[in-house]
């Protein structure tokens, strides 16, 4: 099976100067955990997650943290995140995203989502976004696929 | 790519029922229940005969995941911009004993000021794809009343060809920034400029004035089952052999359109392009269902449609 047999094409983005407020109520409104970032051609620059937006509030030292129970002052974490509703995507997306192809298989795509723990990746095509590769609809796929097998 | 734009999209909800009558209760024999808005139904029906589209707009609430929902498993590419408010239905009641059709529509969800500009900047990205654009129906509360002038522009300086189908204010200021194509919703509309849709010599001298703004093609339905064609090559009047309704009239506007978009991609010549338009309107007519039923379905009627030059 194809990426473009499954994939979504939906093409909700938004562009490097987007403030993260933005952002974050459009992934509200659309229900999704993070945004591809596309310059004017819709060739696609980035992406935006949730993830993204929460480290960029955090203090430097929490990456090495395993729980967040130990992050000391909640307080300053909410005013970071007022502070950074201003701030442009750009500063703060992912710049090295995995994106896929219509023509890659499935197979492919399940490992590399996989072993990156990616749930949503883009799909381009010369490099412009065309669509979204979701890892539900990656297993919806599989899973329907073997009862058709099964009969 | 064609985009089209469907600025108040609706969930369209047929309900058959035989003698209707006001004041009275029902029950519904069959619903139909189906993604709604002109630029929604062209985007479906260009699906139905083969061809990609990208369809824009504003969705919201139940309604717009419904639609978005739809519009997904039928394989379109879509790019809305979601809105907090709930996207509206709309309702038709069709009668096939009494032969009548009766329909209401809601006004819409509220666009605020930066859902509106989060759709400027994603039709001007989308545009960079396009080779043509369809602004169609009516606009949504919020949203300025020479939007589509403003869209058609956008298009027009990136040589996308623009298509335009709304009624009233929204349709005389689209006007004014002089689209390729430009199809009156007669619906909502009866007069342009003091011009009633009444008899065919009316029907000509809208046309006229249409052409005097640098619109390059037009169409007015004219009676029931026919429709006025205004292009470059001169004026032709368009009719169906259908002397009742058969199935239900509603998509057939948007088949029409979704016709001549496909007919100006292929670049076919003016008088197959409008036979093609309207066999397309045609089919859709044939059954309860809106959408046309295939390309083949189309062509066989292609023959039957009578374009007769004014």
């Amino acid at each position: 099976m194809l990426v473009r047999e499954f994939m979504d094409r939906d093409l909700t983005s938004v562009g490097p100067e987007c403030t993260l407020g933005e952002a974050v109520e459009v992934m509200n409104r659309h229900r999704l955990s993070g945004l591809p970032v596309v310059d004017e051609e819709g060739r696609l620059l980035g992406y935006i997650s949730e993830s993204d937006v929460i480290r960029a509030a955090m203090p430097g030292y929490v990456d090495h943290l395993k729980s967040l129970s130990f992050v000391p002052d909640v307080g300053q974490l909410f005013r970071r995140l007022r502070r950074l509703s201003r701030e442009p995507v750009s500063s703060f997306m992912t710049r090295e995203v995995v994106a896929f192809e219509e023509d890659d298989h499935d197979m492919q795509v399940a490992l590399e989502m996989l072993r990156r723990g990616l749930k949503r990746a883009p799909v381009v095509r010369e490099g412009k976004l065309v669509g979204v590769v979701s890892r539900a609809d990656l297993l919806e796929r599989i899973m329907l696929e073997g009862l058709e097998v099964d009969g | 790519m064609i985009v089209t734009v469907t600025l108040n999209p609706a969930v369209d909800e047929e309900y058959l029922v035989s003698n209707f009558r006001l004041g009275r209760w029902f029950r519904a024999e069959a619903i139909n229940r189906s993604p709604g808005g002109k630029g929604i139904n062209v985007s479906l029906m260009l699906k139905q005969l083969g061809y990609e589209s990208i369809a824009m707009g504003f969705l919201g609430g139940f309604s717009g995941e419904y639609i978005r929902e739809k519009l997904r498993r039928a394989g379109i590419i879509t790019n809305f911009v979601h809105l907090r408010e709930e996207t509206r239905t709309n309702i038709f009641i069709v009668d096939r004993i009494g032969k009548v059709e009766t329909g209401i529509s809601e006004a819409g969800p509220y666009v605020d000021e930066r859902s509106l500009n989060r759709f400027r900047r994603d039709y001007q990205r989308v545009l960079s794809m396009a080779s043509m654009v369809l602004l169609a129906g009516s606009l949504p509360p919020g949203v300025p009343q020479d939007i589509y002038a403003e869209l058609i522009s956008m298009a027009k300086a990136r040589g996308v060809m623009t298509f335009v189908e709304t009624s009233g204010a929204p349709f005389k200021y689209a006007l004014e920034a002089a689209p390729f194509f430009a199809k009156v919703d007669h619906r909502f509309m009866s007069e342009l400029e003091g011009i009633y849709f009444t008899s065919l010599d009316n029907m000509i001298r809208i046309l006229e004035r249409i052409a005097s703004m640098g619109v390059d093609y037009a169409v007015i339905s004219y009676k029931g089952y026919g429709d006025v064609f205004l292009t470059p090559q001169g004026l032709f009047l368009a009719e169906i052999p259908v002397r009742e309704l058969e199935g239900s009239s509603f998509g057939a506007g948007d088949a029409l359109m979704a016709g001549m978009l496909l007919a100006f991609l292929e670049r076919m010549p003016v008088e197959e392009a409008i036979r093609f338009a309207m066999a397309c309107a045609w089919e859709d007519m044939r059954h309860i269902e809106k959408g046309i039923s295939g390309r083949d379905a189309v062509e066989e009627l292609v023959p039957r449609v009578s374009v007769e030059r004014l």
